[in-house]
């Protein structure tokens, strides 16, 4: 077999045996783009097999999106490094995954800390609906502790066969030509907390940046910036009979007091509860909006105390470039994040794997070099999934987050059962269902009666305000 | 976190002080939060984060940092320790603030047999006490509570009821500027064209100049309406752009970096 190094590549692959069907048909090269056009092709360009190594991909950033990529590398043969900077971060997190998350990833039940199965609703005049009734017996919203799952999912990683590092990505040295490494200049703590580390470089293939909101990676790439909103999250430990009532039920707050533009929650952990809200459009009254909600909370948590603060920002939408040459964005550091709801942690570790399993595919397993467009069928594939599913809850977004009368017409709307089912459906199973025809038309009607009446009921507060 | 001591500060005496003091900081906090909504935020003193907006990722992040150092001890030490000092915030208890009270109000609903004039329900009162309760609760919000849930529905209140009084002086109002501008144009053009009323409705430009009044008179009722609808129709396409952003960039070596 001859030795194709990289450098010295002249022709086809040659070597793997399910491409001999065509190494018969190589006259010229000028034949080739016809010929291949019509075949299976899988890379963009013809890019040489590896000689000596498999390919070597680094994923920055160990959070579900770089646990599941390096999994999923791992197991398709690549050599695969993750590089995290913190090992026990406790990342700020609402901690919500939806039900097929469980099963897609096979989670082990014992990491998920709760099972929500009811919901409840509340609209700015305090108006509460309970949501849940259309729930089967074994659907649920896992909540889960950040810290948990994270380690969870990188000792996963590293039993497949990747390598994980304690270390700080600070910057990387694009390559000169199509095929040389990339090189990345990182800081390695090797598991000492408060120690300046050591600073090293390390040489590779491909990188997958899924290191969160702050991207460096992107940076590096020159992704470009999104929209993003502050979530701003209190820790509150309560006395055991008020948690018996969050014992599987999760809140939601809406009006102008809590947020302009989002919502307020209370969400069971472990043994607390999470009080927070979010905004993108008034970042710097945040603080007001987390009084407003303890506030609207207040029965309910009377006497507990505060045991952790936290914020951390949120994309709002995708940066304009999530892929640059041998470089992708995953997960947060992409902006997979839907409006409406704000969830991050399932389209992160989908997002991880999906990207991952684009590089498998387009390396063979680790045997060929990958180019961009093996990366950008990543990014085909995902927009094509999960782009309705975006839509929709931008749609949501803007027509029920736009005013306390819409928000109020929100919370009548979840009133009904259809639009109960459908929720849930397609929140924790990911696909937007079709649901009934003339069901669909009621909802409509229902939806604009709702906003009718609740724009009626304004236009008649800003009559007595005058 | 100063004004949550402030204000959640264990007010174990029933002093008169501590309970008017809530709601009148948060009626205060609320309406400047409420003109903040049309203006540009104002920074006031309560509020910590004054610092430009780019800057409060990077602040949080780090100031989230020190606390987990402290917090893994504390919260495995039993909660009483109170020597931890500001890491453990007391909500207190309970403190007697005002609430929404209404005589009709009854049980989380508005009882309609008090609305009663002449043996039929007033669906107008009703319509107007839910409006009384919102706009209180806009300017006053109040907890949630499990014993004293809210229960009303606006579906209750009957859709006629609703037409007559929102709909109907609306409609008038759009039909009669509608039939002003009609007759004037229908005399102008009669005037400049010499077409009359019935051979204007025959030509097709006249149809429609006649469907731009119409609906220019649906859509455009105030001066605003002009700019609200082209932000509307930015806005729906506004989320469809950034995704497709990632498909436009041409493989160009010189990228900068823009939204």
């Amino acid at each position: 077999m001859a030795t194709v190094t990289l450098k010295s590549f002249t022709g086809l692959r040659q070597s793997s045996t399910e491409q001999t069907n065509f190494v018969s048909h190589v006259p010229s090269s000028l034949s080739l783009p016809q010929r291949r056009s019509s075949l299976r092709v899988t890379a963009s360009r013809a890019t040489p097999k590896l000689s000596n190594r498999k390919l070597r991909v680094a994923v920055i950033g160990g959070g579900p999106a770089g646990g599941a990529a390096a999994e999923t590398l791992a197991q398709g043969g690549i050599e695969t490094i993750l590089i995290e900077r913190k090992m026990d971060n406790c990342k700020p997190c609402g901690g919500a995954i939806p039900l097929c998350m469980v099963g897609e990833f096979n989670l082990p039940l014992d990491i998920i800390d709760r099972r929500v199965t009811k919901m409840k609703m509340i609209s700015p005049s305090n108006i509460a609906v309970d949501i849940g009734r259309t729930l089967k017996e074994h659907e649920y919203i896992g909540m889960v502790r950040r810290e948990v799952l994270d380690a969870y999912l990188r000792e996963r990683a590293e039993k497949s066969g990747a390598t994980v590092i304690n270390g700080l990505f600070l910057k990387m040295d694009h390559p000169e030509n199509w095929d040389s490494p990339y090189t990345l200049h990182y800081t390695e703590y090797d598991g000492k907390t408060g120690a300046t580390g050591t600073k090293k470089t390390m040489e590779v293939d491909a990188v997958i940046g899924a290191d969160g909101a702050n991207s460096r990676v992107a940076k590096s790439i020159d992704a470009g910036d999104y929209d993003y909103a502050i979530a701003f999250q209190e820790r509150i430990r309560i006395p055991d009979e008020k948690m018996t009532y969050y014992e599987d039920l999760a809140e939601m707050y809406v009006g102008d007091d809590v947020s302009p533009d989002f919502y307020g929650w209370v969400f069971p952990k472990c043994d607390h509860v999470a009080v927070g809200t979010g905004t993108v459009t008034h970042k710097g009254d945040i603080k007001k909006f987390q009084l407003a909600t303890r506030n609207r909370a207040k029965d309910k948590i009377l006497g507990g105390k505060i045991i952790r603060v936290e914020a951390h920002p949120i994309p709002e939408h995708p940066r304009p470039r999530r892929l640059s040459k041998r470089v992708a964005l995953v997960g947060d550091a992409a902006g997979y994040v839907t409006k409406c709801s704000g969830e991050g942690i399932y389209f992160a570790a989908k997002s991880g794997r999906m990207c991952a399993e684009a590089i498998v595919e387009g390396s063979q397993n680790g045997k060929k070099m990958i180019d961009e467009g093996d990366l950008r069928k990543y990014l085909e594939k995902w927009d094509k999934t999960y782009l309705p599913t975006y839509r929709v809850l931008d749609v949501l977004q803007k027509v029920f987050y736009r005013s306390n009368p819409a928000r109020e017409a929100f919370v009548e709307m979840c009133a009904d059962e259809y639009v109960q089912k459908m929720t849930f459906d397609s929140y924790l199973y990911k696909r937007v269902a079709p649901g009934s025809p003339l069901e669909d038309i009621k909802l409509a009607v229902n939806t604009i009666g709702s906003l009718v009446r609740a724009n009626a009921l304004r236009r008649e507060i800003e009559k007595l305000s005058v | 976190m100063s004004i949550s001591m402030a204000l959640f500060s264990p007010p174990i005496s029933s002093s008169l002080q501590n309970p008017n003091l809530i709601p009148k900081v948060s009626s205060s906090l609320l309406s400047t939060k409420r003109f903040s909504l049309i203006s540009v935020p104002r920074a006031s003193s309560d509020n910590g984060t004054t610092s430009p907006v780019v800057e409060i990722p990077k602040p949080a992040a780090v100031a989230v940092e020190e606390v987990p150092v402290k917090s893994p001890a504390e919260s495995s030490s039993a909660s009483d320790n109170g020597a931890v000092g500001g890491e453990e915030t007391d909500l207190g208890t309970a403190a007697t603030v005002i609430k929404f009270e209404d005589a009709k109000w009854v049980n989380g609903t508005w009882d309609l047999k008090q609305f009663e004039k002449n043996g039929k329900t007033d669906w107008d009162s009703v319509i107007v006490s839910e409006a009384k309760r919102r706009k209180w609760l806009e300017d006053n919000p109040e907890t949630t509570s499990n014993d004293e849930p809210v229960l009303f529905d606006t579906s209750i209140i009957p859709w006629w009821a609703w037409m007559k009084r929102y709909h109907l002086p609306e409609a008038e109002l759009l039909n009669g500027r509608a039939a002003m501008i009609g007759f004037f144009m229908a005399y102008f053009v009669d005037r400049l064209t010499g077409v009359g009323l019935v051979d204007q409705m025959g030509n097709l430009f006249c149809k429609t100049l006649l469907f731009v009044a119409v609906a220019g008179v649906l859509f455009i009722r105030k001066n605003e309406d002009l700019d609200k609808l082209k932000d509307l129709f930015d806005e729906t396409t506004l989320y469809d752009k950034q995704w497709q952003a990632a498909w436009k960039e041409p493989d160009s070596s010189t990228v900068s970096s823009k939204k």
